[in-house]
């Protein structure tokens, strides 16, 4: 084992594991815009799905629970936004930033009730010791050399995560289904007249959006972090959303969007906690660079990235554009 | 032409009176989801309102609040109007209010306020709207989709900002990334003394009704809605779509900007680079005022009323979360949505070419 080897394994690792849960949301995001609805409010879901999660983990003891939980709080999300985009016709940018309100707000309130009640019962309101989950290693995989650890010493959510991946991107390309859901977005009027009812069709994409969401949210609290603290998604939900414009609504360039993301960060923090004890003069010479800098390259390489290839996606062509649709 | 007039007021009347009862029906609901959670509804309800608009003091905090609410939403409100979809206010926001700190902590030429505080207040609307631009120019001349490099730039200028409040513009005597605080000569000045009714405020409502004549009177306006509605009709009629986009960005990004100088200068003094999501909220101001400047000014005003009056009830002795606040506006928000687009539905069904529709918002 030498230092690059290392610095490799470090670097995949940790990238591998900040692109799990954009990844996530994204894959939902990603099928919720296929079938013509974009949700802008994907961080307030996010942050119901963490605070679910933690105070489910916190009362029960399992992990799992909590995970559930995360997940049937996403769809409960999933159920307002549809109700007022699809049945209600409300205009989708518009329902996105009310949910992102309602998302902040009820995540936040319910965090400060938490605390009170807790204390008030004279319990902590840290995790019970053990409930949140650890990093699953799978055996013998994970000695592969180089890029091993960064797929086989992940948490659990990261293995579903690849299988989630792997299934949608079939079922998206490659099954009747797919091709129902990604008609929807891009001719309804060709969908209704096969017998596939539009909204129903939506609503369910934007289930399995939520869903999506949710976990994603119970990734950040009781699995990469085993804490809360209000806006703790710190935009991105927002990032998922650029990221599918990014990949331009494919599923491969969002994943690599996402872990393209994920290595420029823990690129980022290796350099900023390296320059100051290496030997190496160019390194050296970085201690002068305030550590924001750092933290602002993955946003400045993407912006780059984007003007670089420089190509533009339309992206599907109903989205935002309620159905049935008027006539003029 | 007064039937026309009359039309246009009854319209107007009726979406105000809708307005004003979703407010109040949602608000009752929170009280009454207050009182099943266990916290008394009628002091909630009696210590909101005394702590939004109980007293000048109260009435004067809750305007100050809603005058940066107000700001970003018209920055909101003017690039969704024509079709660019600018998520960046919050950046923009950032970027006025640390030029409009550096100006006035850190300007060494002159020190008279008739001067330092003009300057600054354009300097930040200046550096909001050239923060904006670069957006736009990535969107005309490298394809990158402005919805997507606004929210990007929003980080950039997170981060920039705090490097330059734990560098150049820091405090003496803290580690923490903030600036000193703005000399007292240079504050925006107050027009009821012993309140927060700073000049900021009036300058805010100006630009919003400079901004609806803009919209509404002149060609410019006129242009920049086509070019939302649809750019290809907009270039077919010989207008100047690029350049409109770039003015109203600019336009856009200067609201954001002078709502962060004002913010710093009238209201908080120093600076931090959490100050608060205003340019995100600014999208919901905007979006609930329909786009309408006039509109927005009422919803920025209702923002700043609950915001005020949930932080009282925090304060209080019954401790209620002041995240109240947001659910209540996300759900009138909700409400008011789905009231608009089932009547535009029913409106259009029912094949009635006559009836006023809703502003059209753009599709993404």
């Amino acid at each position: 084992m030498n230092t690059t080897q290392n610095l490799i394994t470090f670097l995949s690792r940790q990238a591998v594991t900040a692109a799990t849960p954009m990844i996530l949301a994204g894959v939902g995001e990603l099928v919720g815009e296929l079938s013509g609805v974009i949700n802008i409010g994907i961080e307030g879901t996010m942050l119901m799905g963490c605070i679910a999660a933690y105070t489910v983990t916190g009362v029960t003891g399992y992990g799992t629970v909590g995970l559930l939980a995360a997940v049937a709080t996403g769809m409960v999300m999933a159920v307002i936004f549809a109700a007022a985009t699809l049945w209600g016709r409300a205009d989708q940018i518009v329902a996105g930033t009310a949910m992102d309100l309602l998302g902040v707000g009820l995540s936040g309130m319910i965090w400060m009730m938490y605390q009170n009640w807790r204390e008030n019962l004279g319990f902590s309101t840290a995790l019970p010791h053990g409930s949140g989950f650890s990093p699953v290693v799978i055996p013998l995989l994970h000695e592969i050399p180089y890029l091993g650890p960064a797929v086989f010493e992940q948490y659990m959510l990261c293995y579903l995560t690849i299988c989630l991946c792997v299934v949608a991107w079939w079922t998206l390309n490659h099954t009747r289904l797919g091709l129902i859901i990604r008609a929807l977005g891009d001719a309804p009027e060709a969908c209704h007249a096969a017998g596939v009812r539009v909204r129903l069709g939506r609503s369910l994409c934007l289930l399995f959006a939520g869903a999506c969401a949710g976990a994603a949210g119970a990734y950040l609290s009781i699995m990469q972090t085993h804490a809360f603290a209000s806006d703790m998604t710190g935009g991105e939900g927002f990032v998922v959303l650029a990221l599918v414009i990014f990949g331009r609504w494919k599923l491969p360039g969002l994943v690599g969007g996402c872990l393209f993301f994920g290595l420029i960060n823990s690129l980022q923090q290796t350099l900023q906690a390296a320059r100051y004890t290496s030997q190496n003069s160019v390194l050296h010479a970085l201690t002068h660079v305030p550590f924001q800098f750092f933290q602002m390259l993955p946003y400045v390489a993407a912006i780059a990235a984007l003007a670089v290839m420089s190509r533009k996606s339309p992206g599907p062509r109903y989205i935002n554009i309620p159905w049935p649709s008027i006539k003029t | 032409m007064i039937r026309r007039l009359f039309k246009r007021i009854w319209s107007a009347a009726t979406a105000v009176t809708l307005a004003v009862l979703v407010c109040g029906a949602v608000l009752t609901l929170a009280i009454g989801a207050a009182a099943l959670l266990g916290y008394p509804p009628l002091r909630v309800a009696d210590l909101w309102l005394h702590g939004a608009a109980g007293s000048w003091y109260a009435l004067s905090s809750s305007c100050a609040d809603a005058c940066p609410l107000l700001l970003t939403g018209l920055a909101a409100g003017v690039a969704f109007r024509a079709g660019v979809l600018n998520i960046g206010a919050q950046g923009q926001f950032l970027m006025g209010a640390l030029v409009a700190v550096a100006l006035s902590t850190r300007m060494m030429i002159c020190h008279q306020p008739v001067l330092v505080i003009p300057i600054a207040l354009i300097g930040g609307a200046l550096a909001g709207g050239m923060w904006g631009l670069i957006a736009q120019y990535l969107e005309r001349y490298r394809s990158v989709p402005v919805v997507l490099s606004t929210i990007l730039l929003n980080f950039v200028a997170l981060y920039l900002a705090e490097a330059a409040l734990q560098g150049p513009l820091q405090a003496v005597g803290t580690a923490a990334a903030q600036s000193p605080e703005i000399a007292g000569k240079y504050w925006l000045p107050l027009f009821v003394a012993y309140t927060d009714f700073h000049i900021g405020i009036i300058l805010a409502l100006g630009l919003a009704v400079l901004l609806w004549v803009l919209q509404e009177r002149t060609v410019f306006g006129f242009e920049s809605q086509v070019v939302g509605l649809n750019p290809g009709t907009a270039k077919a009629m010989r207008m100047p779509v690029t350049w409109r986009q770039f003015q109203i960005m600019f336009i856009s990004g200067g609201c954001a900007g002078l709502g962060g100088a004002i913010q710093v200068l009238g209201q908080v003094h120093f600076m931090t680079a959490h100050m608060g999501n205003y340019g995100y909220a600014g999208i919901a101001v905007a979006l609930l005022g329909r786009l309408n400047p006039l509109g927005i000014i009422l919803s920025a005003g209702f923002f700043g009323f609950l915001d005020t009056g949930a932080f009282r009830v925090e304060e209080s002795s019954l401790a209620l979360p002041h995240d109240m606040a947001n659910v209540i506006k996300a759900v009138v928000i909700l409400v008011m949505l789905v009231l608009a687009g089932i009547s535009l539905w029913r409106s259009r069904r029912v094949g009635n070419p006559g009836s006023s529709a809703p502003t059209e918002t753009p599709s993404a």
